[in-house]
């Protein structure tokens, strides 16, 4: 497999991604659009690093952009769920204590 | 030549002892029995402080590259340090204070609180794109968590919520951004990708990963259009924290976006600037179009405001925007410029926070007609708010007003004539809502006239806080003098 | 640079253009009688009762989020341990720091009882149901 099909692949992630980050408005569901953009850059490290560089700094890269993706993915569930306590939902737009 | 892993350990002292700080109040956390004692307070105020004496005893001439090229030591790096520990241990002492934050867990708020601190010093000096990840995140994480700090409170839980959406996605768009920084390169190394894109690579995915870049960096900062997230959350989180979050991770944020775009897309024209653009892509410009556009959406949104934590929220945008004047500029006066302006407005802006959780102890309200006649209730606290208004208006003989002389002069002096232009028309703006706040607590009667008690402790620090907004409208020269000796930048 | 950008214009609109066609195509053909056999969520099988949105034991949650974070960890430290014998002692000292900074985290959970799965049943009485 060549580097174009796995950067075309890294750019359809990347799509997919946005594309459910800018239309789901449950906050759940953005999460896992920001999760497909992570996987979407971590596809791009481990094909330029094995393409181009050659040297192993893209693919250690990924593996911190996994670690960190845990990080925020358990933080970020951890406010869904207080908010899920204080509200009873967790859309992004029905929450609207704060405007102005 | 960057130094080794062990090699670096000594010159990493300031990290070190906010790591050690954190794992100690984990610890004596697990161990201890009393949760609401301020120990926590007192041992993290200890632990900032060492930070701050070890970083003002670091050398920082030569600049080196420590840990092979992950962080640099540098005098830039240096002044971002002693900034945001100082706004650190003035939280610490805004958080000692606020009735919002009494009767809570004090331990993990510390933790948090010290492991953005931890995260701003490693993100104003990261030189690789690795760290420079992990540090924005470790800047990011422990924020939404103390933006949600107030577990009952729906507003606070809100808060916390949408800055963890626009964050995540912020910091997703940016690494995506990085990878086609990588792929063009072949380097994780902010120096090394600069000199790669200097001769000369495809234009459009460049100009791709620079926006992509950019909308990471802007999230930090809540510069137009990605602001969106930033009145919510200081709304909504504890007042402590919104204080936190508006000087000290917007300072950290610039700090890694005058690194990132000096090195990555201008080269210096010799140690300490000035630089000139050396890729095919314009930012400058599009950076003096965003610098526009925050200050005229945080100022304008600004006047009708209704909230004061929400007024102070959207004048910080626009203080944001303030500041990119001097980032487009690519001149040494200009970083200069801000940095001196960064010193301005951390003491304004936390003073303008403080007298708010002051306020808020009180009167447990954060509506602006809630302020009338706060000149014959508190009237200490009133005056040191018109001060830090004043001086956040940039009227002379206030600070902030030698601060935006710094940067208007070197817009000006560049040439950039529209940008001092929109910058002027909104200082007057900004004139307006800022007037009005002063002009409720001293000309409108209170609803209630019985006196709100400011204890001797916070007078002491409110003091503390107004001396340099008015000493550094006077007498500014070795303030200045640091800021032009912080302008240099690792090049390696 | 400007040819370029029209390379992704016409990327643009290909895009949406096979988009718009599949979605019109799919709702040109679809059929369109829809009984209340039809829209049932299994069409045939089980009759689902009360609201797939139950709320879980909180415990559950927790749990999960703690795992998830020291499952990760282990990343970090796969790429160690392969290359351990040729990195000498600095290495393992640093693997050794890093480990014990995750133990504090572990002391945390532990004092605070998220891992003490009966005391907290007591407090937290299970599954009370969708809201």
């Amino acid at each position: 497999m060549g580097m174009d099909k796995l950067l075309v692949i890294g750019a359809a992630l990347f799509c997919c991604g946005l594309y459910t980050i800018l239309t789901r408005r449950n906050a759940v569901a953005v999460l896992m659009g920001v999760e497909l953009i992570l996987n979407a850059a971590n596809v791009n490290f481990v094909a330029f690093s094995h393409y181009v560089s050659r040297v192993i700094g893209g693919q250690i890269f990924a593996v911190f952009v996994i670690v960190l993706a845990a990080a925020e993915a358990a933080v970020a569930l951890a406010i869904f769920l207080r908010l899920y306590a204080t509200t009873g939902t967790v859309e992004v737009d029905t929450a609207d204590e704060l405007k102005g | 030549m960057p130094l080794g892993n062990l090699a670096s350990v000594s010159r990493f002292l300031p990290e070190l002892a906010v790591t050690a700080t954190i794992l100690l109040l984990v610890a004596v956390h697990v161990v201890g029995k009393n949760r609401q004692s301020s120990a926590s307070a007192l041992l993290s105020l200890a632990g900032v402080g060492a930070a701050l004496l070890l970083t003002a005893l670091q050398p920082s001439m030569p600049a080196v590259s420590l840990f092979e090229g992950m962080v640099a030591l540098d005098g830039f790096a240096v002044f971002f340090k002693a900034l945001t520990a100082l706004a650190t241990i003035v939280v610490i002492f805004m958080s000692m204070d606020s009735a919002e934050l009494s009767g809570k867990s004090q331990a993990e708020y510390y933790v948090f609180l010290l492991s953005v601190l931890l995260g701003m010093f490693l993100l104003s000096s990261a030189t690789d794109l690795v760290m420079l990840y992990l540090s924005l995140e470790l800047v990011s994480i422990p924020s939404y968590l103390l933006a949600g700090y107030l577990k009952g409170r729906k507003s606070s839980n809100e808060a916390s919520m949408k800055y963890v959406v626009y964050g995540a996605t912020a910091s997703g768009v940016m690494i995506y951004g990085f990878s086609l920084l990588y792929g063009l390169t072949g380097t994780t190394q902010i120096a090394e990708i600069g000199r790669a894109l200097a001769t000369g690579k495809a234009a459009l995915p460049l100009f791709l990963a620079a926006v992509m870049v950019a909308v990471g960096f802007g999230y930090k900062i809540a510069a137009v259009p990605f602001h969106m997230w930033s009145p919510d959350v200081y709304e909504g989180a504890p007042t402590p924290v919104t204080a936190f979050l508006s000087v000290g991770p917007k300072a950290a944020g610039f700090a890694v976006l005058v690194r990132f775009f000096y090195t990555v897309f201008a080269s210096p024209d010799g140690a300490g600037g000035p630089w000139t653009l050396s890729s095919p892509v314009d930012w400058t410009l599009l950076f003096a179009v965003l610098s526009a556009a925050t200050m005229t959406v945080g100022n304008l949104v600004a006047v009708n405001q209704k909230n004061v934590k929400r007024l102070l929220a959207y004048s910080s945008i626009a203080h944001a925007g303030y500041m990119l004047m001097g980032f487009v500029l690519l001149t040494p006066a200009g970083i200069q410029a801000i940095l001196f302006y960064l010193v301005v407005y951390l003491f304004m802006n936390l003073g303008a926070f403080y007298v708010v959780i002051l306020v808020a102890n009180g009167t447990r309200s954060e509506d602006i007609s809630d302020y009338a006649g706060l000149g014959s209730r508190a009237p200490f606290a009133a005056v040191s708010l018109a001060i830090f208004l004043f001086a956040l208006t940039g009227i002379p003989p206030f600070s902030g007003f030698i601060g935006k002389v710094y940067l208007f002069a070197e817009v000006i002096n560049r040439g950039v004539y529209w940008l001092a232009v929109v910058a002027a028309l909104n200082s007057v703006v900004s004139l307006y809502y800022y007037a009005r706040i002063v002009k409720v607590m001293f000309l409108e009667e209170p609803a209630e006239k019985a006196e709100l008690a400011v204890p001797a402790f916070p007078r002491a620090l409110l003091c503390l806080l107004a001396v340099p907004t008015l000493l550094l409208g006077v007498y500014w020269e070795p303030v200045i003098r640091v800021a032009a000796n912080s302008v240099r930048l690792l090049a390696f | 640079m400007l040819t370029e950008f029209a390379t992704v214009l016409v990327f643009i609109v290909l895009g949406a253009v096979t988009v718009a066609l599949m979605l019109g195509v799919s709702r040109l053909l679809q059929p369109r009688d829809q009984t209340a056999v039809k829209l049932s969520t299994y069409e045939c099988g089980e009759v689902p009762f009360g609201s797939s949105w139950v709320q879980f034991n909180i415990r559950f949650y927790v749990i999960a989020l703690i795992f998830i974070v020291f499952d990760v960890e282990v990343a970090l430290l796969y790429p160690w341990a392969v290359i351990f014998q040729r990195l000498g002692l600095l290495a393992f000292v640093e693997a050794l720091v890093f480990i014990v900074i995750l133990m504090a985290g572990l002391a945390y959970v532990w004092k605070e009882g998220d891992l003490d799965w009966v005391r907290a049943m007591q407090e937290n009485p299970a599954g009370k149901g969708g809201k």
